[in-house]
């Protein structure tokens, strides 16, 4: 396969923190490809690197060395201001802690990625309709973050990490906090984006969505190696 | 870790935070301290009005102002302490739960605090002392008020930091106490944290800017420190608008009532001696004392008709006004009005007495009259007079009045027993030489501090059997050759009598409006110090509000915002605070300014500019450093502000 049909390319990456005297190795030389419209599961046990991977894919963070490169776009060369755009028009992520702005109600959290992109109003509302019918939350337009449950606002999470139709969508551990209830919901959303085509790479140790996967990886010790080897 | 070390080491650990409650604790001290140093210096004690210094007109609108400003410095400082133990709380809200939750007991973690509470304070006011002696010394020495340079009065000191201790335990006691007592789980809520309101009810997908939504709703969220912070900042603005607003239109003012009274452009012909008794009459802003002893009298001082002759021969010159300056002894003469009810007598005024000076003057050829009220003397009101405002407020204004003895046989109580006691010098009249004069008007008079009395000289010149006039001030032609015309003048003057002299008044008119303006400049800088305060407690609500939004912003970072964006909201914040403060400040300023402090205010279109173009300028820098707190997290990366 050519470079250009992948996704995420990720060359010889390393990342390391310097924590008072000790520097501390999260990333040590990780390869990865990801196909376009390819389903990539990232398992390993907690510490290994699985945040740090994701939030480097996704532009939040940086390597300390090594290529990322992002739909043809390689990322440890941008500034922060494209490094935002890219979040914001090129990524989607949800957090396993599902990150909603407090200030926001659960339409408003899904339609501030378009307003940012300076879509029409009529659109954004289209969306935001059609996102919250996904999700199975629309009874719940109105409502402020700290009124809703663990799962549902991680549906809201991943309705806002969709409002701009992101190529790829980056999860950290979405069901990491949630009952076996809430968990299913949400690996339904995965199956359906997967069934639509879209690029994924999600953390997790859950079964059912390991079991969504087209490409499955472990992580241990700052190492990656594919589980189908 | 020891009891005593904890809040020590709690206080060195949070540097910034403790160093800005010092330095506004610092500066509200420093401030109020500084004004009551200054004003107690120049002899304008704040509870008494008139002292000497200047008229009494003059020490009115400055007193006022200096009383009007200690109030709101004070008032400032009670906010600022109240405003600044209330951040301490809401930044530690979490901490005493935390410690709470380690089966810390009450009282222990109150004494905590407490103790904190109490080395801020302690701290904040000790370097307030200090900084107020300093900027006093300061002002004192390097400002134009060399001639009043009498000890401090260091009993002013334990006063101002008695006070600010006070209000500093006061209203930091009663929060620390609720803070002590809330449950851990009540302190360790979302909720509770910051101060938050619960219950939003905006609702529905608005299309209005996100960035504003999130902005206004997080500060309407942390409403009980948005509150504070706004009634801080208006009280500053009141504060800012009446020193700067106040001290301009007042410089102004009072300039332009000195300036009409001396007059511009005016030389004094005169006797050498009589020339220094003159300039001693006019500087008494200065502190100059004139001749006790001065015999105005002496046949010397007469100005001779070959002069006068000569002086209105001569081109260039616009008007020759004679006038005749005596030291004469004045009764009051007490009058009477009558109750249109009862038509009973009602005594006005007393039965005083002094010696002032009484200037004779040809009504005709006085051309501007300055600040007063009534009316100046006119050639058709033979037997009047005009007294200066320091004579009013000295023999002509008391509440003390002798009532009529007469009994009213419907009150059973004597008649004018029932009505105010009162004084009115326009109501009365004076006694000179045995004649008696109607007062018809008070004048606002640099000569000899307002101490001053004109009658026609007509007039002065029949009771006290002096023919001739003493000095004469001669308005030169503003069209004319000054140059030219002033050697004309001398010329003329030497050659007829050699011990005269021509004296520019310009020359002490310039050195007391210099006075004037320099007391006002000094009222200008008075809030210095508190907007000091003022400002870094808003940087204080600032950093506030970016700990409580952290989590949003690397959210809305993490999400594609850029650092701009959270630079906007908090920019947002910050032009909410700052200009809902402003209208209500601005305007509480005007209307005190223009409608109590300042009788008759001289306002002109350049005034208006030069003091938007101040409150603009303070505004505008109080809102650049609330961005400070802003800019600098913008700058953190999301990582590090996530975890």
């Amino acid at each position: 396969m050519k470079a250009d049909n992948f996704a995420v390319v990720v060359y010889s990456l390393r990342k390391a923190y310097q924590m008072a005297d000790v520097k501390v190795e999260v990333l040590k030389d990780v390869n990865l490809n990801v196909a376009t419209g390819e389903f990539v599961v990232i398992c390993g046990p907690s510490g290994a690197g699985k945040t740090t991977l994701l939030n480097i894919i996704s532009g939040i963070d940086r390597p300390t060395s090594g290529k990322i490169i992002v739909f043809g776009e390689d990322l440890t060369e941008k500034d922060e201001d494209f490094l935002a755009d890219f979040r914001c028009n090129d990524v989607g992520f949800v957090f396993q802690s599902y990150n909603l702005v407090s200030t926001l109600t659960v339409a408003e959290n899904i339609a501030f990625p378009m307003e940012w992109r300076r879509k029409p109003a009529e659109e954004i509302e289209k969306r935001v309709a059609e996102l919250l019918e996904t999700v199975g939350l629309q009874h719940r337009a109105n409502h402020f973050p700290a009124q809703l449950s663990g799962g549902e606002q991680q549906r809201v999470a991943f309705a806002r990490a969709l409002a701009n139709d992101p190529q790829l969508l980056l999860a950290d551990e979405p069901t990491g906090n949630l009952d076996t209830k809430n968990g299913q919901k949400i690996t339904q959303i995965l199956q359906m984006l997967k069934t639509n085509g879209k690029t994924v790479i999600v953390s997790t140790h859950d079964a059912q969505i390991i079991q969504l996967a087209d490409q499955k990886l472990c992580l241990e010790e700052g190492r990656l190696a594919s589980q189908d080897e | 870790m020891s009891e005593a070390s904890f809040p020590v080491n709690d206080l060195v650990r949070r540097k910034l935070r403790t160093s800005l409650t010092v330095i506004s604790l610092t500066c509200s001290v420093a401030s109020t301290l500084f004004l009551l140093l200054f004003s107690e210096r120049i002899g304008f004690g704040i509870t008494s009005v008139a002292e000497g210094t200047l008229t009494h007109g003059l020490s009115v609108v400055f007193s006022q102002f200096v009383l009007f400003v200690g109030i709101l410095i004070f008032a400032v400082g009670a906010v600022i302490i109240s405003f600044i133990v209330f951040l301490m709380m809401a930044q530690r809200t979490r901490d005493f739960g935390l410690i709470k939750a380690a089966g810390c007991p009450n009282g222990l973690v109150f004494s905590y605090f407490i103790t904190e509470l109490l080395i801020v304070t302690l701290a904040g006011c000790l370097l307030g002392v200090v900084f107020g002696f300093v900027a006093d010394f300061a002002v004192t020495k390097l400002g134009n008020f060399q001639v009043y340079q009498k000890p401090p009065d260091l009993w002013l000191a334990p006063l101002v930091f008695a006070v600010f201790f006070a209000l500093a335990l006061i209203f930091g006691t009663k929060p620390l106490l609720d803070a002590a007592r809330s449950s851990p789980i009540k302190a360790l809520s979302p909720i509770q944290y910051f101060g938050l309101s619960t219950g939003n009810k905006l609702k529905a997908l608005s299309r209005s800017g996100i960035i504003f939504k999130i902005a206004s709703r997080s500060l309407f969220r942390r409403q009980s420190a948005t509150v504070r912070i706004v009634l801080l900042l208006s009280i500053v603005f009141v504060l800012l608008t009446v020193s700067i607003a106040g001290s301009i239109i007042a410089d102004d003012t009072t300039k332009s009532w000195v300036e009409k009274a001396t007059g511009r452009n005016v030389i004094v012909v005169t006797h050498n001696s009589m020339c220094n008794q003159y300039k001693a009459l006019y500087s008494k802003f200065l502190g100059a004392t004139e001749n006790g002893n001065f015999d105005y009298m002496n046949p010397k001082l007469f100005v001779s008709g070959a002069i006068l002759q000569q002086l209105n021969a001569t081109a260039g010159i616009a008007n020759v006004d004679v006038r005749l300056i005596l030291k004469e002894h004045i009764e009051e003469v007490r009058s009477y009005t009558i109750d249109p009810e009862t038509l009973a007598t009602i005594p006005i005024g007393e039965y005083r007495e002094g010696d002032f000076l009484v200037v004779g003057v040809e009504p005709e050829k006085v051309m501007d009259t300055g600040y007063m009220k009534g009316q100046f003397l006119n050639s058709s009101d033979a037997w009047a007079a005009v007294i200066g405002d320091t004579v009013a407020q000295t023999m002509f204004f008391t509440n003390t009045s002798i009532g009529p003895q007469s009994i009213n046989p419907k009150t059973g109580r004597p008649y004018g027993a029932d009505y105010p006691k009162f004084s009115d010098p326009l109501l009365q009249s004076l006694r000179l030489q045995g004649k008696t004069f109607r007062i018809i008007g008070v004048r606002s008079d640099p000569i000899n501090n307002g101490n001053v009395t004109y009658v026609s000289l007509k007039n002065l010149q029949n009771v006290t059997n002096v023919a001739n006039v003493n000095i004469v001030l001669v308005k030169l032609d503003p069209s004319a050759d000054r140059t030219v015309t002033l050697a004309q003048i001398r010329e003329k003057v030497q050659n007829i009598n050699s011990e005269f002299t021509v004296f520019e008044l310009d020359e002490v008119l310039n050195k007391n409006l210099d006075f004037l303006g320099s007391m006002w400049s000094t009222i200008m800088l008075l809030p210095v110090f508190t907007l000091t305060s003022a400002a870094l407690c808003l940087i204080g609500y600032m950093m506030l509000a970016v700990d409580e939004q952290r989590q949003e912003f690397a959210i809305l970072r993490a999400i594609g915002a850029k650092p701009k964006t959270i630079i906007f909201i908090l920019a947002i914040q910050s032009i909410i605070v700052l200009l809902s403060s402003f209208a209500v400040g601005i305007s509480f300023g005007v209307i005190t300014t223009l409608l109590i402090l300042v009788p008759q205010p001289v306002v002109t279109s350049f005034t208006i500019v030069e003091v938007a173009a101040w409150l603009f300028t303070a505004l505008m820098g109080m809102f650049l450093l609330s961005l400070v707190p802003a800019v600098k997290f913008a700058k953190t990366p999301i990582l590090k502000i996530m975890t």
